[in-house]
């Protein structure tokens, strides 16, 4: 009894080594990201396609949760890489350090019920601040009633970037909705008829909103990659201090390979 | 966080077996009147309200939940046709159970042990108790906020992940688990102690004049006698922990699969992050991404089972136990 | 085998088991102290700087907590900045509103079943009770969300009331309404059960006394057995406040995510789709943003808060469950 109960230990103890020493071999890197909500999509398309390509030696956790959200995560050190979507500002923590990986459109959409053509920027500036509440206030508009404006939550770089390319500056109005991603704010605008807002140009490109021309200026992929639309950003990776190891590695494969600007031709632009 | 409440009455009250004439309503004063069709009205809409639930849920679940989603792992994808089903949730729900209910139960029982049986000084036991209470009482985001600056802690690193940067994550099925041991322990606890005050005097006293020391008695009389008691309590348990959502969305990292940290197999998927069946009903409402409501509704159905499976096995044991030993089982609404 | 582990293995004695059964369960009460320190320690920069205003009024929350996280890591003295009355009018208007409804309609609900309902009736109530009180909190958001807030804001909130408010808020059917309406479902399964307790266990010759002396049978019910269960009533509302005041995850989902304190100017209609946020809303709203140690310390406050409240809803429920034991009403 004594001895097959020994036995039996050895057994169980043998393979659980046995299991855990490939496992053990090739341990695998982590690389934390975290914060835009309109970069997610195209991070983690990178990321999925990188993890394809270096099996077992990479891993990654991607949360959202807003541009500001991964500046801050990065700056405490909480994680590696944070994904940013809009310019560096003089409030950033010191010693952050920015590295520009696509190029992507903020697209004003309506309902699909209401396809307002065109808005000038005068015209957007008086809606989002809140100047004129009313639908009958805007010429081309399908939709009447109460204007529904609906905005992104403070910590999205998608809002800072819309104030300073396409309202000039100006703040959106308090009495907007918030939403806190992306995928939220397009699905407010889907379900409203009255509702306008603003998204990258990958989500309105997906259908169910209707994107509105700027100044004469259609909001699409191609005029993104052409420039003439007034309301284009970059997407950032951003690291504490110049990226080391294994993010300096994904960040150069996102910047350098073919296999990268492939993804990122889908629905944005590649940073030249 | 779900409670399930007793609810156990003497059947023989009821106004209607009562022998003689009942003045009939016509006869009331109208104050009467209207609280008897208020009183009316409240039971029917209940049931109606509870009725309009379960339908609503049931065609939901026949329009979107097929096997194969129980089956197939969860895809980031942008339209709901390509983003698979909830298996990872729904490994995700045991396991985090599995976790939760593994550190609760020893601290419940040895706790109600304790208290019931020896429980001196007298100023602590009422103290742990009260202590019991409190967590009782707190709300699920509080505790839930508390795991995480636990669990942020620096030297808390083995127990989840620690970034490059020096900053610990923090969040993991240990951390998420510890916290769910928490909102465990007071049903575990009071059925525990319910059922330990509730064995009769004599049996206790039997073993003592046998000549069995105190530790024996608890051992090998009192808590196999409890052994339903302890049944109860960890069903109640395992049902407030699968209808907890708070703790999940803070403590589990939402990695929509399971995760794992490390190069150790079983303790790095302790370490690492994953998903519930509440985190991914929030994720894919509204009120989360909300690309996907199909997924929500398909996920609710089959948490709403789960709930309900664990229903009936409280009331199952419930009947067990009063067939066998005649003890009703103390069922708390903690 | 050495003599530490054959002592162990050795049949305990009492002393040495009591001692280490109660170090165990000293470790559950320091754990329940260590959670309160901690949560106040993390919660004690905020209130530095905000003193007793913390609770005032002043500039949006949303705005203050914006600027808590556009100063990020290194947060200087005045990002700590919070006016939260608002959060804290949203958390008392639904918690009182939601109990008040909650205690009439659990009340009657009560009577139905344990003095009025035919026997059948009364036997498919207590799955109904237990199946409501059951549900998930994010089930019951998942309904609101999808179902509620959709028929609200598309069929009862007129244009006309849209647009009278334009200038402040916006009226999505997010709002008081839906949540008052799903935290009273939520929390009225509890109340009745233990309502329904304390009913039976009030004896039956009152009644049938009062009955005997020419009341009718409901006045008897009302004059005589609910009059006579009132502190577990009341202990039951209290246990019900303490969960309506946690509930966290459902108010995220359908409250409308905007700190506004609804008011009766412009009616009653447009106070019930007012949209509002409670405490514990708040903290599920802001919880990525906790890098940012003013943000971090702000939340950490609303839950010093929503722990203080739940200790003293125990404390009541617990001060006013002591008469009943002259009932021996478990409760």
């Amino acid at each position: 009894m004594q001895g097959i109960r020994r036995l039996s230990v050895a057994l169980a103890v043998a393979g659980v080594l046995g299991a855990a020493a490939p496992v053990a071999a090739n341990a695998a890197t982590t690389i934390t990201i975290s914060g835009a909500t309109a970069s997610y999509p195209l991070v983690s398309l990178l990321a999925q396609k990188y993890v394809k390509l270096h099996p077992h030696k990479i891993k990654f956790k991607i949360a959202q949760g807003g541009a500001q959200v991964g500046i801050n995560d990065v700056a405490a050190g909480r994680v590696t890489i944070g994904d940013v979507s809009r310019d560096p500002l003089e409030t950033d923590p010191p010693h952050l350090v920015f590295y520009p990986i696509a190029k992507y459109g903020i697209c004003v959409i309506t309902n699909k019920s209401n396809p307002l053509a065109n808005l000038t920027s005068a015209q957007l500036i008086s809606i989002f601040t809140g100047k004129t509440r009313s639908w009958s206030g805007i010429p081309g508009a399908s939709a009447s009633g109460t204007v529904d404006l609906i905005t992104r939550t403070s910590v999205a770089g998608v809002l800072t970037n819309f104030q300073t390319l396409l309202l000039e500056n100006k703040k959106v109005s308090s009495v907007a909705s918030e939403q806190s991603s992306e995928g939220l704010m397009r699905q407010t605008v889907e379900s409203d008829p009255n509702a306008i807002g603003f998204v990258s140009n990958y989500q309105s490109d997906k259908g169910g909103v209707h994107a509105v021309s700027v100044n004469g200026v259609a909001c699409n992929k191609s005029t993104v990659t052409s420039g003439t639309y007034p309301g284009v950003a970059k997407f950032y990776e951003v690291t504490k201090k110049e990226a080391t190891g294994a993010a300096a590695a994904f960040i150069g494969w996102i910047r350098n390979s073919s296999a990268a600007r492939k993804i990122i031709s889908t629905q944005w632009v590649p940073v030249t | 966080m779900s409670t399930l409440v007793p609810f156990e009455f003497d059947d023989a009250r009821a106004m209607h077996t009562g022998r003689g004439r009942r003045s009939s309503p016509t006869s009331w004063r109208w104050r009467d009147r209207i609280a008897l069709v208020l009183a009316w009205s409240a039971g029917i809409t209940l049931c109606l309200i509870a009725g309009a639930i379960v339908a609503y849920f049931a065609f939901r679940g026949v329009q979107y939940l097929r096997p194969s989603l129980l089956f197939s792992r969860p895809q980031a994808s942008t339209s709901q046709a390509g983003s698979g089903g909830f298996l990872d949730p729904l490994l995700g729900t045991m396991l985090l159970t599995a976790v939760g209910i593994v550190l609760a139960l020893p601290l419940a029982v040895t706790s109600a042990v304790w208290i019931s049986e020896y429980g001196r000084p007298k100023w602590l036991s009422r103290a742990i108790e009260s202590c019991i209470e409190i967590v009782a009482g707190t709300p699920d985001i509080v505790i839930a906020l508390f795991g995480l600056a636990v669990f942020q802690l620096s030297f808390m690193g083995p127990f989840s992940f620690k970034a490059s940067g020096g900053g610990v994550y923090g969040r993991s099925f240990l951390a998420a688990g510890a916290m769910m041991s928490l909102i465990a322990l007071p049903p575990i606890f009071a059925a525990t102690r319910d059922g330990l005050q509730a064995v009769p005097a004599h049996l206790r006293e039997a073993a003592f004049a046998l000549g069995k020391t105190r530790v024996t008695t608890i051992r090998r009389v009192l808590l196999p006698s409890v052994r339903s008691n302890m049944a109860t309590g960890v069903t109640l348990g395992i049902s407030r922990i699968i209808g907890d959502t708070a703790i999940v969305v803070l403590l589990l990292g939402e990695s929509l699969r399971l995760e794992s940290q490390g190069s150790v197999p079983g303790v790095g998927l302790l370490r690492g992050t994953g998903s519930t069946l509440t985190s991914f009903v929030f994720d894919n409402s509204p009120a989360g991404e909300g690309a996907a409501p199909q997924k929500a509704y398909a996920a609710a159905v089959v948490l709403l089972l789960f709930v309900l499976c664990l229903n009936l096995l409280v009331e199952r044991i419930g009947r067990h136990q009063e067939r066998a030993t005649g003890l009703s089982v103390a069922t708390g609404a903690v | 085998m050495p003599p530490v582990l054959a002592r162990l293995r050795k049949p305990w004695p009492d002393t040495r088991a009591e001692r280490t059964l109660g170090a165990v369960s000293c470790l559950v009460g320091v754990l329940v102290v260590g959670m309160v320190a901690f949560v106040a320690v993390h919660a004690w920069p905020t209130f530095e700087h905000n003193g007793l205003s913390w609770l005032g009024s002043g500039p949006s929350p949303e705005s203050a907590f914006e600027k808590m996280q556009s100063t990020g890591v290194d947060a200087p003295a005045s990002a700590y900045h919070l006016r939260a009355w608002p959060l804290l009018y949203g958390t008392l208007l639904t918690t009182v509103v939601a109990v008040a409804f909650a205690s009439v309609v659990s009340l009657f609900a009560s009577i139905f079943i344990v003095e009025l309902a035919p026997e059948r009736l009364r036997r498919l109530t207590i799955p109904v009770i237990r199946l409501l009180a059951s549900v998930p909190s994010v089930v019951y958001g998942l309904i609101g969300v999808l179902v509620l807030v959709p028929f609200v804001g598309n069929h009862l909130v007129t244009a006309a009331e849209k647009e009278s408010v334009a200038s402040s808020i916006e009226l999505t059917g997010a709002g008081l309404l839906v949540t008052v309406v799903i935290l009273t479902v939520m929390i009225a399964p509890i109340m009745i059960a233990l309502t329904c307790e304390a009913l039976a266990a009030v004896p039956s010759s009152w009644r049938e006394g009062a009955i005997a002396l020419g009341l009718n049978p409901l006045r008897a019910i009302l004059a005589v057995t609910v009059r006579a269960a009132r502190p577990a009533i009341v202990a039951a509302a209290v246990l019900a406040t303490g969960r309506a005041l946690g509930e966290a995850i459902m108010i995220s989902m359908v409250s409308g995510g905007r700190a506004f304190t609804p008011n009766l100017d412009h009616g009653l209609l447009i106070f019930l789709y007012s949209p509002l946020r409670t405490f514990a809303s708040t903290i599920v709203d802001f919880r990525e943003g906790l890098s940012a140690p003013a943000l971090g310390s702000s939340l950490y406050a609303i839950a010093l808060l929503l722990l203080l409240g739940g200790f003293v809803l125990s404390v009541c429920g617990y001060l006013i469950k002591l008469p009943l034991r002259r009932y021996q009403v478990r409760g």
